[in-house]
Order: C-alpha cells, then sequence, then structure tokens
C-alpha cells in the first residue's frame, strides 16, 4: 500500500512541479465555462441536473485527458527513468495503479471546479439531487475509464506527444463509435436487443448515467474499460521491458 | 552471497550474455570490464530483475531474484547508466520518493539522509531542482538515491563518468569505506579506477565471461606490465586466456 501510496504521491507531485496540471486545469475552466454557457444553454435551459455542463464533458476530457495521460509511462521510457521504477522494490500493479490513479485524481479535482455552479443552483432553483448524483457519477466513471485508457495507449508509445495523438485518436473512437455496429456489418446475427445492441457504445452509456436511466451495465461497462486497460498497460510494460 | 549461475539472455540471435557464473562474496568491488557492447550493461539488468534472463539464475543471500524479486531488490541499490533521476523533482523530494518506496521511517530517513549529503557532498543542492544540476552533482545525487537505504549490494553502471578528478577521487574514497558493509558491482572502462577500487576483475567480451582476476593479476598478465594493454589484448584475441 505504502508502495502504491508513494507513486501515487510523486505523480501527482510532478503534475503540480511542472506545468501539466495547471495548464490542464486552467483549460478546463474555460472550456467547461464556454461549452456549458454558450453551447450548453446553461442559463436557457431547465438545469435541474446541471445538464448542459455534464452533456459535454466526454468532448472535454478527449482533448483534457490525454495531456494528463501523456507523460505517464511514454516519458518514463523517453527519459530512461523507466530502468531506474521497475528496479525498486515496487510491484509493476502498483506501480500501474498509481500512475493511473493520480491522473483520475487531477480529474477530480477538475470536477471539483463544477460546485460553483452547483451552488449557484442550489440558491436559485430547485434542484434534483439524484441526477446530480448520478451526473456526478457519470462523469467520474468516464473519467476514470479515459484514464485507464490513456495510460495503456501512453505505455505503447516512446514520446509524449506521440502518446498524446494516439491518445486523443484512439479515445474518439471509443467515445464516438458505436462498437456494436460491427455485428450488423460482419452480418453475424441482426441483434435487435436495444441492450445487446448498444452494448460497446460509449457516449450511449455515459448518457444513460446521467439522465438517470442508469442500469448496472453501464457501470460494468465502464469498469471493464478501466480493468481491461490496465492490464493491457501492465503486459505492455512487463512485455517493452524484454 | 551473489552468485550467477549459467546466465544467458540473447536478443534475436545475438547472444549478449552467454552462460555466465560467478560468486561475489560481502566485503569485495567488483569491476565489470569489457568493451563496448560486450554486455556489461544487460549483465547487470539480468542482475537487477530489469531484464528476465533466458536462462540461468541470479541470487542474492540466498534468494532468486525470480523468485523473489521485491525481497532482492530491497536489497540492493542501482544506478543505471542514464536515466536514474526525475529532472523535474527537487534533490531532497526525489531522495524522500526513494526512502518512501524502500519504507524507511522518518528517523531512519533522516540519519541516511544526513550520511550521503555528507559522504557524497551534496549538501550545497539538496533544494535545487535535478534539472539545473552539473552532470556530476547528477552522478552523485544518482548515487545517493541508491544508498538512501543503506542497500547490502551497490550496482553502479559507470558511476564517475562525467566527474572531474576530485569527484572521482572523492567517490572512489567513499566507495572503498562502504564496501566494508555491503557488496560493490561496477561497471567502467576506466583503467585507473579499476586499479584504484577493485579487488576482482570480470572481463567480459561479446557476452563471455573471459577473465575473473585481480587487478594486480591482469596487469602483470602480459609483458607491457599494464592494465589497458593487458585488457586491450585479452578482447582483442580471446584466444589467449
Amino acid at each position: 500500500m505504502s508502495a502504491f501510496l508513494s507513486i501515487y504521491k510523486k505523480e501527482l507531485y510532478t503534475f503540480f512541479q511542472g506545468t501539466t496540471a495547471w495548464i490542464v486545469l486552467l483549460s478546463y475552466i474555460l472550456l467547461s465555462a464556454f461549452i456549458t454557457v454558450f453551447i450548453g444553454g446553461f442559463f436557457s435551459l431547465n438545469n435541474s441536473g446541471l445538464f448542459s455542463y455534464f452533456y459535454y464533458q466526454n468532448i472535454i476530457f478527449l482533448f483534457l485527458v490525454p495531456a494528463l495521460t501523456m507523460r505517464l509511462w511514454a516519458e518514463e521510457r523517453k527519459s530512461g527513468t523507466i530502468e531506474f521504477l521497475l528496479t525498486q522494490p515496487l510491484s509493476l500493479f502498483s506501480i500501474v495503479m498509481g500512475k493511473f490513479l493520480a491522473a483520475w485524481s487531477l480529474c477530480l479535482i477538475m470536477l471539483c471546479f463544477s460546485l460553483p455552479l452547483l451552488l449557484y443552483m442550489e440558491y436559485n432553483f430547485i434542484t434534483d439531487g439524484w441526477n446530480i448524483f448520478w451526473a456526478y457519477l457519470g462523469a467520474i466513471l468516464s473519467a476514470g475509464a479515459l484514464c485507464a485508457f490513456g495510460c495503456m495507449i501512453s505505455s505503447f508509445c516512446n514520446s509524449a506527444s506521440g502518446a498524446y495523438l494516439t491518445g486523443f485518436l484512439a479515445m474518439f473512437c471509443l467515445i464516438f463509435f458505436d462498437f456494436s455496429k460491427i455485428y450488423d456489418w460482419i452480418n453475424v446475427e441482426k441483434i435487435n436487443n436495444f441492450f445487446v445492441s448498444h452494448a460497446a457504445y460509449y457516449d450511449k452509456h455515459y448518457m444513460d448515467i446521467i439522465t438517470g436511466q442508469i442500469s448496472l451495465d453501464n457501470i460494468i461497462y465502464f469498469v471493464l474499460i478501466m480493468v481491461l486497460s490496465l492490464v493491457v498497460n501492465k503486459i505492455s510494460i512487463e512485455y517493452k521491458r524484454n | 552471497m551473489i552468485v550467477v549461475k549459467s546466465l544467458s539472455k540473447a536478443y534475436g540471435k545475438q547472444k549478449v550474455v552467454d552462460n555466465i557464473n560467478f560468486c561475489i562474496s560481502k566485503g569485495e568491488i567488483v569491476a565489470l570490464l569489457g568493451p563496448n557492447g560486450a554486455g556489461k550493461t544487460t549483465l547487470m539488468r539480468l542482475m537487477t530483475g530489469f531484464v528476465e534472463p533466458d536462462s540461468g539464475s541470479v541470487s542474492f543471500f540466498g534468494e532468486d531474484i525470480k523468485q523473489n524479486r521485491l525481497k532482492c531488490l530491497s536489497q540492493m541499490g542501482y544506478v543505471p547508466e542514464t536515466g536514474f533521476l526525475y529532472a523535474d523533482m527537487h534533490v531532497y523530494d526525489f531522495l524522500k520518493f526513494c526512502a518512501e518506496i524502500r519504507k524507511l521511517s522518518k528517523a531512519d530517513f533522516a540519519q541516511n539522509l544526513k550520511y550521503v549529503l555528507s559522504a557524497l557532498d551534496l549538501k550545497k543542492v539538496i533544494n535545487q531542482k535535478i534539472e539545473t544540476l552539473s552532470k556530476g552533482y547528477k552522478r552523485r545525487v544518482g548515487i545517493a538515491a541508491a544508498l538512501i537505504h543503506r542497500p547490502k549490494v551497490l550496482i553502479l553502471d559507470e558511476p564517475t563518468e562525467g566527474l572531474d578528478p576530485n569527484q572521482k577521487f572523492k567517490i572512489h574514497n567513499f566507495l572503498q569505506q562502504y564496501a566494508k558493509e555491503a557488496i560493490i558491482i561496477i561497471s567502467t572502462h576506466i583503467m585507473e579506477e579499476v586499479e584504484a577500487m577493485a579487488q576482482r576483475v570480470i572481463l567480459l567480451n561479446h557476452g563471455k565471461l573471459v577473465k575473473d582476476t585481480t587487478p594486480q593479476e591482469l596487469k602483470t598478465l602480459f609483458p607491457e606490465n599494464n592494465i589497458a594493454a593487458s585488457f586491450y589484448k585479452i578482447t582483442n584475441d580471446s584466444e589467449v586466456i
């Protein structure tokens, strides 16, 4: 546990010691404020669940999460510190988890910047507590899945810029492409069941959660992305080491 | 004691470490010598568990590194040839990070920090960012990080590269003192360093161990009575052995 914590603390330290965290946080504030107010129509909609804020979170994450995760493994490899790190008495699992949770924590800090909006809503309108809870849960799960996915992409790359670009493109496909349609294309079987036909559509799962139509498969989907990405991340580091 | 048994590693068809065997006891400073590409760095990587061998084993005080990797690594300090520092960290924070990984208590960290700062003359730069340090200081911070938990085994890949003669002298003295309580393995190209520090030389060529001897014996192997000449003759004509 303490080994994992030391990696977690070190990664957070690196984020804030350099410019990464500050740039990402500032970009988040500007982007989310602009999108929520001007595109989401925050002041013109019934925002009982901060819908205009959470509706566009995946687009914001798409630009910012790769910036958080790009350095985590690619930079270690580029600078050679991966040899230092992997010869410390730490399990690879604790290193992978420490890095992933540090990136996820920064996303949680980003989401904290929505609190002024929440307070504004609380004072001026009648809000639906459950709607707000589900919206936050959806954003937190989505951020976690994208962070794990970004860590995995970073473990494949040898430079931070390459990891950003690859991460951005891969996340774009992950979020906006309904992978369930592959079933239709290859004509294995015509699937009419609604849940099955959207089983691999990221944005659909996200929308289900933030609109309060949550079911267990939505949560399992995001957790599965996290687990699979982290497992592949670990395998990739082990493979490249040899 | 470190025991290396039948250790081999190949990258593709090229064998970079080929059936190497040796034992090292406490109190020894062993120099790994060899021309570029002889397999010194790969051998060190195999010993630290960073790279897995194709065959053979490495054990530290009876524990096999493959089976008890974390236990073996906790007794070891390793400074790779490059990339042993996080440039964006401050020296103090980096050493604290290393101590946390090693699960040192606050009291032990304070005591060991005092020891490494004074031994390696790092007090002046303790609050500096690593990227702002000179090459010599960076090397010493790397050694300090490897020493922060007072390991029983210290493995250093070209530890004095980039250091001026004064710094080299200090490091040599320090390592000789430290060797009384530990095993030290250094990889180097500097023959004077071998003569000044090492009690034993393991000479590699094309991934094979071609000589395991003392610096004095290596020096007197050929009429030139010179360690560099012996190195040249052995590594250019392995048949002599």
